[in-house]
């Protein structure tokens, strides 16, 4: 296909290398430097998708992020991802779009029929209807809106893509390439600042690329090439394309996404498709433009309706015409810009403009043109479902409320100029509260509540000569201060063309009898009757009418619809603008891909994954892995066809058998050391410390200070101020911070230090009747005698010459011991144990026999002390001493916690013997009872007890040991089980703890 | 994300710091007779104003050293950072 | 009041809609009500319908700073559920899940409540374990709850990432088949309309500065639009909570706290009902519009700025991510924050205090959009009845005195670790 808009020279595009891309199927040509959407409307396509609710037909409306209805499927390397900006995205070989929200297509799309009902779909519909009968909402109207709804299809595939993230500082961040970008990230350049120089688009330069301007007699095109090859050369400047400011956040923390790949016809290998920077700025320095506002009339939604400043655009980068017959309408100078430039380029328009004969430098302009212009005219209503073919076009009156005569008009398009509204929305974010200019009838940034200051359109600045000046000075004063130095610059001569006053005519009014659509929000179908329905039921408030409405909440967040919006508000509330206020600028700027957001940390790597050092170890012999926290642990080590419970049997039991051992290294250990050492234990745990000896260990429980258990675990003093506590795997950092907090704010006088050093030492407990055998072998000089090291007994010694920490301790209830090592040797120790354990039939064994092992001996872990529990409900009370006091000791006086049926820790057996109990059933009197059944307790932990040869559960129970004997039933409802149980102690095996004194 | 000025390091990013919330409270001596109220004021009750709040961050990925912070709860910004003993 | 239905929409678009009366006068304030509500969110306006509907006092106002459903109510990500493990917060929601289940029909505005379900992911047998203990624990108040395994959870999400390159594998999951979302904005106009029709007056843009207090009891506030005398004032503030209570010198066991939520770019429906990750902070529902409903994470430090910064959103979108893949295509769209009555044991306040008169409802942590019918019906008895109902009796103030706590993640009072 030829691209018959296509004009013969001009723009900036690449015409040597032509691109061929596909939309809804058919192949077209476009050149390199297109977006979608200019190739497009060099092809004549204008009809490119539906509209959300009433699914008219929509076009082009601007030219890049302002654009709101050409939302695309797009096919990127591979991946189909939804609701791509057309005006935005670049053209690369191979690009396939569709259009979205249509069905069966574009051009013939059933949801239309929306439109020929849409007089019963107001604003609000929704809530007024669809409510009977009841059941038929969920079943019936939903899933039709709900099919109805969302714009493009989710490809359910995982994204292929990578996206990295950058961290970066610097003194000034300049947004935005434009006149002011540009002079002010020179200005501070100059002066050495490190300066960040971020451009939304592929082309520097914004506005220069497009306004009839000369800087120091270099086309504003020129002069910003010029400055910016300037600044690419400096060190200490970063300038990036493609590159869109779209958060302020605290801090003047900038966010900015890149778009590295999409543009590439063959992409490097670990290119990232997308880079997201965190910018820390000194400075931040807005130059964020401004966005031409429409103005609204009849179907001004029909494809063929542009921005004027769009169609300019349009011409002057990508040599493309919207149109052969344009109107333009408009209330400013700047409509003529596009008039001239499309006379320029052979075509002739109409301007109606709604000033009364208006005379300025750019109307003479077009009237030496002959352009034919027409003042004190607006279009009333465009013609043409699926393109404009005409325009009912009229005289307003004095009052300009009403038409003194109106006419039917053929054109192919029609450019509106409403003025600029600026883009102030990263102010907003950074907490600048708004104030409205009146000359320009927009909001402009007011005090800065962060370090950033608003240049030129952005802060409502329209002139090419004030915008230079302001920005190369702010750029200089703001630079100047950090760096200290001056370079003086000179303010370059401009030519531009004064403009004169704009009007505030904003929508044509409605004749008598008509009843046209008029659209405020194009994307959300949001018309101005919508927004008259919503003042007139109450919803005032413009949160409450954008609620309403759904007005400025689609993907393009009213970026064209805000002050039009407002504008209607203040005009049916009889208001004014800033009265009216404006609803908040939130972040981003423009939609951001989830995926840039999200970085690297996908897939395995969402999370770290902490090792210990007998990992591979564990790999090479078949562990199963269990993840604690960061931590992976192995389950158990399988053997042949074994599942989790056949092999944690056979590991429990050769543990109570022969010996068994267990990779404990991610139990946490924290170094203590100081002369109060004693004194600050003495007052994190329950228990006493004062008197613990040299070369011994003691197990404790520390509370949070609202009595709630907070960790259980042993500390050995290792020699006099020194002491090594360990904790659980899962409370190490939590506990350690405890600590800390406890030394350097509460008791600071405590001449006490704390370190983690979880990871410097690798442990191996080894449990069972031959542990002391196969200690003896481990460590033939030291005498490991019950005599010698008794239970909680501490020795160092000599692992084959290897410095280690042997604790004789026990987590399993048998005769156990744990060994310490520093890492390096971690997989050293284990290999040793396992070799030497050789001949007293080792194995190792993972977390599911340890529970099974710790269960039936009724010590307390994870389930039981779940954040809820005190010492007295688990058993712990023997441990809370009654003389000295301790964190949380206060709160144990608690009514509810000294309630006499207190729900506390028991044992249960299923009185078949054979019958698991699941974990997390209720224990109640009545299986059968209605509903709600009281719930007396719960089953917290259940093993097979290899001891006795059949399950056994703890569960905290109403009234605890004193239901011992008791029969109740252990439901859980979720599996359908109920099973029969006896209450008894939590104590299943060795009830007088003879093992591991043995 | 905020940037915070740690009494010990100087400025770092928030990644490094853990919140350590109200940086008002005392915790009533060992052994000190209280009423119930007292303590349960102390283990439940929070300053929490709007504006200016005094709390506790935790240099967690640094120096590990708790220290005050000014800071406003409306907009975030800090007036200070300080040694908890200061 | 003008009836809405299909009718009436009909017959209003044949006069374009000029016909439609206003859902809510815009009364100037009274000298004097029965009682005041100070808050026109979600449960301040729910306490007014109940006050007028169930216990006939109609001569109320709700008082509001701002624009009604301004606060928490329009800024929630509109999870409805009764998952809760302790019983008096099962059965206090479960009593909400009837009330939502005929809110449409009863205030004749259509809430869009949906039962679409909730699933919570495990992932570890330990996490099973204890999603067994609060499912069994629903089931014997009453409440649905279905324990499914990975196969079961997988048909329900096959886009979940179900392959090998995963860090935390789901297991399985709870799930509560009757849970589900509404349109957060229309409980709050809905409730409105027809306060409003039984006389209640709702202000707008009225600050309350004051409060009149004699001899223990309370007599009445000062606004921004004058005073008001009351002898029953009831304090629906969260969020703002503590703002309020510093006029009252009372100090709460509540900290402020900013929750951020997101929504992705409207595509066409994907996911049907609720998923919350189990490995990392993020929740997931897809709106009516296509929009991905997310959130996940506090900000973790103090605030009222309704206004939060990135790394939280990351954070929650890289659970997202981990745990749907495919949402890395998507686009985020906006992003914007509430603020939370975090409290010591992340179970709510409904109850007298010490105050004659005045009532409190407040720290509804991140959870209070679903107990907006529950708190207000129980609220309006309290007031109404000057007790409180025994379906709001757990959610004493002392209970933190007492030891009475309702923790159901048992993480004590570091309210910003969520």
């Amino acid at each position: 296909m030829s691209q018959n808009f296509r004009l013969n020279t001009g723009g900036l595009i690449n015409r040597d290398k032509p691109i061929e891309f596909k939309f809804n199927g058919k192949k077209y040509i476009g050149y390199e430097g297109d977006t979608l959407a200019s190739a497009l409307l060099a092809n004549g396509i204008h009809l490119i998708g539906r509209s959300f609710k009433y699914h008219r037909p929509r076009g082009f409306f601007g030219a890049g992020v302002d654009e709101p209805n050409a939302k695309m499927q797009v096919e990127i390397n591979g991946c189909s991802e939804p609701n791509i900006n057309a005006t935005e995205i670049e053209l690369v070989n191979g690009l396939s779009a569709s259009s979205q929200n249509c069905w069966p297509s574009v051009n013939f799309d059933i949801g239309a029929i929306n439109n020929f009902l849409n007089r019963f779909f107001p604003a609000g519909f929704y809530y007024k209807t669809f409510m009977w009968p009841k059941s038929f909402w969920y079943r019936v109207y939903e899933p039709f809106i709900r099919k109805a709804a969302g714009l493009g299809i989710a490809s359910l595939e995982k994204d292929k893509e990578r996206y990295e993230h950058k961290y970066e500082y610097c003194d000034l961040l300049v947004t935005g390439s434009g006149p002011a970008g540009l002079a002010s990230a020179y200005a501070a350049a100059k002066n050495g600042a490190k300066v960040i120089l971020a451009e939304d688009k592929p082309r520097y330069g914004g506005t220069l690329l497009t306004d009839d301007v000369t800087i120091d007699n270099l086309s504003g095109k020129d002069w910003s090439e010029k400055i910016i090859s300037e600044l690419k050369e400096m060190p200490n400047v970063i300038v990036k394309n493609r590159s869109q400011v779209f958060g302020y956040y605290d801090h003047n923390m900038m966010v900015m996404f890149e778009r590295t790949g999409d543009h590439l016809e063959k992409k490097p290998k670990y290119t990232p498709r997308q880079r997201l920077w965190y910018i820390r700025a000194k400075e931040v320095l807005l130059s964020t433009g401004s966005i031409e506002r429409p103005i609204v009339f009849g179907n001004n939604d029909t494809p063929g309706v542009f921005l004027s400043a769009a169609a300019k655009e349009y011409m002057k980068v990508y040599g493309v015409l919207i149109g052969k017959k344009p109107i333009i309408f408009t209330n400013n100078d700047s409509g003529y810009e596009t008039a001239i430039e499309f006379k320029k380029n052979g075509v002739n328009p109409i301007v109606l403009d709604t000033r009364e004969d208006q005379k300025s430098e750019l109307i003479n302009e077009a009237k030496d043109l002959d352009i034919k212009i027409k003042f004190s005219y607006a279009v009333i209503v465009a013609h043409g479902y699926k393109k404009v073919k005409s325009a009912t076009i009229g005289k307003l009156n004095k009052e300009k409320i009403d038409f003194e005569n109106t006419e039917q008009i053929d054109c192919d398009s029609i450019c509106v100029s409403g003025f600029w509204t600026p883009t102030v929305h990263l102010a907003s974010q950074s907490g600048n509260k708004l104030k409205f200019n009146d000359t320009i009838d927009a909001f402009v940034p007011d005090k800065s509540k962060q370090n950033e200051h608003s240049l030129g359109a952005a802060n409502g600045t329209f002139t090419l000569q004030d915008t230079l000046k302001n920005s190369f000075n702010t750029g200089s004063e703001v630079s100047k201060s950090i760096t200290k130095k001056d370079e003086k610059i000179q303010i370059p001569n401009t030519n531009e063309r004064k403009y004169s006053a704009h009007d505030k005519f904003w929508c044509s009014p409605l004749p008598k009898g008509k009843n046209y659509k008029r659209f405020v929000d194009f994307q959300n179908d949001v018309a101005v009757s919508d927004i008259e329905v919503a003042l007139r039921e109450g919803y005032r408030s413009i949160e409450h009418v954008k609620r309403y409405t759904t007005l400025g909440m689609a993907t393009d967040q009213g970026r064209t619809s805000n002050l039009n919006g407002l504008q209607l508000v203040a005009n049916v509330e009889k208001k004014i603008v800033p009265q009216v206020g404006h609803t908040t600028f939130r972040p981003p700027f423009t939609p951001v891909t989830i995926g840039t957001i999200v970085g690297r940390e996908i897939g395995k790597e969402y999370m770290p994954t902490r090792k210990t050092p007998m990992h591979h170890w564990h790999e090479k012999n078949n562990a199963v892995w269990v993840d604690a926290g960061a931590w992976k642990r192995p389950r158990y080590y399988k053997r042949g066809n074994e599942n989790l419970f056949e092999a944690s049997k056979r590991e429990a039991k050769n543990v109570r058998d022969h010996v068994g051992v267990c990779d404990v290294t991610t139990l946490g250990k924290i170094d203590i050391k100081g002369p109060d050492a004693a004194e600050f234990l003495n007052r994190v745990y329950t228990n006493a410390w004062l008197k613990l000896p040299i070369g011994k260990a003691r197990y404790g429980v520390m509370l949070r200070e609202d009595g709630i258990v907070m960790d259980d675990g042993t500390t050995t003093r290792i020699s006099e101020n020194h002491y090594h506590m360990t904790t659980t795997t899962a409370q190490a950092a939590n506990v350690l911070s405890h600590l800390e907090y406890y030394l350097q704010i509460v008791w600071p006088e405590l001449n006490v230090n704390v370190v983690s050093t979880t990871e410097q030492w690798a442990g191996a407990a080894i449990a069972g009747p031959k542990s002391r055998d196969l200690l003896a072998k481990l460590f033939p000089k030291i005498d490991v005698s019950n005599e010698a090291l008794p239970f909680m007994g501490y020795v160092e010694g000599d692992l084959f010459g290897v410095k280690a920490r042997i604790f004789r301790i026990s987590f399993s209830g048998e005769l156990a011991y744990e060994i310490n090592v520093e890492s390096d040797f971690g997989l050293f120790m284990w290999e040793k144990i396992i070799d030497i354990g050789e001949e007293f039939n080792i194995q190792p064994y993972g977390t599911e026999a340890l529970s099974t092992l710790r269960i039936e001996m009724g010590h307390v872990a994870g389930p039981e002390l779940d954040g809820r529990t005190i010492p007295y409900d688990v058993s712990l009370e023997g441990l809370v001493s009654k003389k000295k006091d301790f964190i949380g000791k206060r709160s144990l006086a608690k009514e509810a916690f000294n309630k006499a049926d207190r729900q506390k820790i028991v044992g249960l057996v299923p009185l078949d013997r054979k019958s698991s109990i699941p974990e997390g059933s209720h224990l109640v009197e009545n299986k059968n009872a209605k509903l709600p059944n009281p719930k007396l307790g719960h089953v917290s932990s259940s093993c097979w007890s290899v001891e006795n040869n059949n399950p056994f559960s703890l569960a905290i129970l109403k009234d605890g040991k004193n239901m011992i004997g008791k029969k109740l039933f252990a439901v859980s409802p979720l599996k359908n089980t109920s099973i029969e149980v006896e209450v008894m102690s939590s104590h299943y095996v060795d009830h007088e703890g003879k093992r591991v004194r043995s | 994300m905020l940037n915070i000025k740690c009494p010990y390091c100087g400025d770092r990013s928030q990644k490094e710091f853990a919140y350590g919330g109200d940086g008002t409270i005392t915790r009533p001596k060992l052994n000190q007779e209280i009423s119930d109220e007292e303590w349960d004021n102390f283990v439940y009750l929070r300053k929490s104003p709007r504006g200016k709040h005094i709390e506790l961050w935790h240099h967690i990925a640094g120096c590990r050293q708790w220290f005050k912070v000014e800071r406003d709860t409306t907009t975030h910004e800090i007036f200070r950072t300080f040694k908890p003993e200061e | 009041m003008q009836k809405y239905s299909v009718f009436s929409l009909i017959k209003n678009a044949f006069s374009n809609h000029e016909k439609w009366d206003l859902a809510w006068k815009d009364p100037t304030p009274k000298k004097e009500y029965d009682v005041v509500i100070i808050g026109g969110g979600g449960h301040g306006l729910a306490t007014a319908y109940y006050l007028a509907k169930e216990h006939q006092i109609t001569n109320v106002a709700v008082i509001e700073k701002g624009w009604i459903g301004g606060g928490n109510i329009g800024r929630n990500t509109t999870i409805i559920r009764s998952n809760f493990m302790y019983d008096d917060n099962a059965r206090f929601n479960e009593f909400g899940m009837n009330l939502w289940r005929n809110m449409s029909q009863e205030l004749n505005f259509n809430v869009m409540f949906s039962p679409r379900g909730i699933i919570n992911l495990a992932h570890s047998d330990a996490q099973m374990n204890a999603y067994a203990r609060r499912g069994n624990s629903m089931r014997l108040n009453g409440i649905d709850a279905v324990l499914l395994n990975r196969e079961e959870v997988k048909k329900i999400i096959p886009m979940a990432d179900f392959s090998d390159d995963v860090r935390y594998p789901i297991f399985g999951g709870l799930a509560q088949p009757s849970a589900g979302t509404a349109r957060h904005d229309a409980v709050a106009w809905g409730y409105a309309r027809q306060a409003d029709s039984m006389g209640v007056d709702i202000i707008q843009n009225c600050e309350v500065t004051g409060f009149d207090i004699e001899a223990g009891k309370i007599t009445g506030l000062r606004t921004s639009r004058g005073d008001i005398k009351s002898k029953k004032i009831g304090l629906c503030v969260a969020g703002s909570t503590n703002v309020l209570a510093e006029k009252l010198n009372m100090t709460l066991p509540i900290e402020t706290h900013l929750l951020q939520a997101c929504v992705s770019e409207p595509v066409k429906p994907v996911l049907d009902g609720v998923v919350t990750f189990g490995a990392g902070h993020f929740y997931i529902s897809q709106s009516d519009k296509g929009e991905m409903v997310m959130g996940g994470d506090l900000d973790g430090y103090n605030s009222y700025a309704q206004k939060g910064n990135l790394p939280t959103i990351q954070h929650v979108l890289t659970g997202g991510v981990a745990l749907f893949p495919f949402l890395s295509r998507l686009k985020m769209l906006r992003t914007w924050g509430g603020i939370m009555d975090m409290s010591m044991d992340g179970s709510p306040i409904i109850d007298k205090t010490h105050i004659d008169g005045l009532y409190l409802n407040c720290g509804w942590c991140y959870g209070g959009f679903k107990s907006v019918p529950s708190s207000g019906w129980t609220f309006a008895h309290t007031i109404a009845q000057d007790r409180v109902h025994e379906l709001n009796e757990g959610f004493s103030l002392n209970r933190f005195s007492k030891g009475y706590l309702l923790d159901e993640k048992g993480l004590g009072t570091k309210t910003w670790i969520s």
